[in-house]
């Protein structure tokens, strides 16, 4: 009798805490919607930014934040490529796994403000960059690499061992293992955890705002020194100072829901590779 | 001259403190099929994974003695441990098809030598599941995923995946104890052809099937937990003895 007392109460606080997140979630999603809704044209999607951001529209903030995450992809891809193969391939001693994944572990929890500063240090300063895109991306391709290359770790070791057996057995060396059984089986890895860190730095302003990006007066750069760009969350981060006029106000909520489609959009593109991970380690 | 293909000379495995195998040392003959048997945990699999140092794959193993492969040393810095393992082929006990098409599954193996020319892999396919008895089957869906296959078409995929590589020792780890009887005839058949051409090593644990397809065996018994090996010849002469400890109670609880 006690028993199902105390389950019936664990279960109903379960299902009180999921509906509280989701309540605040659509809450938050359906205030921008409401909020930016009436602001989002066509006009404001190809227009290039005017008035301080009281009027025209946001144009080359989402061709600078295009710039900074194809930046970030080039960045994070081959680097999160080969910390994994190092970690579940080429490292066989397990101290030195461990190591590397500590060290995740440890840049994962940077704050990206440190991430900003460090990127002012040296490539605003030392480089001599000024601002520059290519800093940023840079920036950001660091900050997400631990959501890109822990995601692909764990699909390289959920790779049953059976399929590297048999490669061996046939006498593939390891070079040509990594490339006909690893890549394939964990290409799905590496394309979800890009989308999710993508997804991650399409919306950080920090890591940027001492670095790559300005809010207004840049377009497509042509080179690397004193060469920044617009960008989403910053322009979304100064409207916000001052958003005193309703105008500025519509079009804040109208950037902000722009972001959180485009968010939104990665994670789903990478919901279903995530689903597959758990299909493949069941079935191992 | 020594005349066996290969031959270990005290090969003991352990893991850590827990030892697997107690040195064993034995000559296999390089013609017809020589079985492994002997009762569940006792190291078969082990053993034959030490043949081809495919064991070095697992972390944690210690492997101490040697291999001999015509007189040549295995455990040595200087061998070519992948070209070792294509001239020494393994076949799972459960078959391991790649998720790829059937035909990428058969020149899986081949596609990375230099020596075969590309065009010359659909005929090489072709050879290799005739080989295996499978071209019949498959010849026109060659495009498909290999895992629509039934189990016993897998295991017969994976053999002509081996036999494409042209190896000169197969070894099977129960090549047909996940297969149903129809597929187990088909293999053992198989074996009974390929063995003309290819020296086979057959760990089992059916004596109907090493009966009829074993031309000697080697017993690999549990003593005190560790796998030793404690009685080679063929089957009937084996049979006669009755001084090999556990061989009585292997046979009738078979
Ligand atoms: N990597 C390992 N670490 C520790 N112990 C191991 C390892 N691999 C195998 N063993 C142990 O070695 C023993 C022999 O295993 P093996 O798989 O070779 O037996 P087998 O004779 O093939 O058995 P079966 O007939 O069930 O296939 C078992 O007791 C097993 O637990
Ligand atoms: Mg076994």
């Amino acid at each position: 009798m006690k028993r199902k007392f105390f389950d019936l109460l664990f279960r109903t606080a379960t299902c009180l805490c999921v509906v509280f997140s989701c309540a605040v979630l659509l809450a938050i999603i359906g205030f921008i919607v409401k909020q930016g809704s009436s602001a989002v044209s066509r006009a404001f999607l190809t227009g290039e930014i005017t008035g301080a951001g009281a009027s025209g529209g946001i144009f080359y903030n989402l061709v600078g934040t295009g710039i900074l995450l194809a930046t970030t992809f080039l960045v994070s891809a081959p680097t999160a490529l080969s910390i994994a193969l190092l970690h579940g391939v080429y490292l066989r001693n397990y101290r030195h796994r461990e190591k590397i994944t500590i060290l995740l572990y440890i840049l994962n929890g940077i704050p990206g403000i440190l991430f900003g500063i460090v990127g002012l240090v040296v490539f605003v300063q030392w480089f001599g960059w000024g601002k520059s895109w290519l800093a940023g991306g840079i920036l950001l391709g660091f900050m997400i690499l631990p959501t890109v290359s822990v995601t692909l770790i764990e699909r390289i070791a959920s790779i049953p061992r059976k399929y590297i057996e048999a490669a061996a057995g046939l006498g593939l060396r390891q070079s040509e293992i990594v490339r006909s059984v690893i890549l394939p089986q964990s290409a799905g890895g590496l394309a979800t955890g890009l989308l999710l860190g993508l997804a991650r730095a399409a919306g950080e302003t920090a890591p940027i705002m001492f670095t790559a990006t300005i809010f207004a007066g840049a377009t497509i750069p042509n080179g690397i020194r004193e060469n920044p760009v617009l960008s989403l969350p910053y322009h979304i981060f100064i409207l916000a100072q001052d958003s005193y006029s309703p105008e500025v106000n519509s079009r804040l909520w109208a950037a902000a829901l722009v972001l959180v489609i485009l968010v939104f959009a990665m994670s789903i593109v990478a919901l279903p590779a995530r689903l597959k991970i758990h299909e493949e380690a069941d079935h191992g | 001259m020594d005349k066996s293909v290969l031959r270990t000379e005290n090969l003991s495995v352990s893991a850590g403190k827990k030892s697997i195998l107690n040195p064993v040392s034995l000559k296999i003959p390089g013609d017809g099929v020589f079985g492994i048997i002997g009762p569940s945990g006792a190291g078969k699999s082990t053993f034959l994974k030490t043949l081809n140092r495919l064991c070095e794959l697992t972390p944690g193993l210690q492997i101490n003695g040697q291999v001999f492969h015509r007189g040549v040393p295995l455990y040595h810095h200087g061998v070519d441990v992948d070209a070792l393992r294509k001239r020494v082929s393994m076949i799972f006990q459960q078959p391991v098809v790649f998720p790829t098409s059937i035909f990428a599954n058969v020149i899986f193996g081949v596609r990375h030598t230099e020596t075969i020319p590309k065009k010359d892999w659909p005929d090489l396919a072709e050879r290799a599941l005739r080989q295996a008895a499978l071209w019949e089957e498959v010849k026109d869906r060659l495009k498909k995923p290999g895992k629509e296959l039934s189990i016993g078409q897998q295991q017969r995929l994976c053999l002509a995946r081996s036999l494409a590589t042209d190896p000169e020792i197969i070894l099977m780890d129960e090549p047909t104890s996940a297969l149903d009887p129809g597929s187990t005839e088909a293999i053992e058949s198989l074996i009974h052809q390929l063995k003309k051409q290819q020296s086979i090593i057959l760990v089992t644990h059916n004596m109907r099937q090493a009966d009829k397809v074993c031309d000697l065996v080697a017993f690999i018994g549990l003593q005190d937990g560790t796998g030793t090996l404690l009685a080679s010849g063929s089957l009937d002469e084996l049979r006669s003895r009755n001084n090999i400890p556990g061989f009585e109670d292997y046979l009738c609880c078979e």
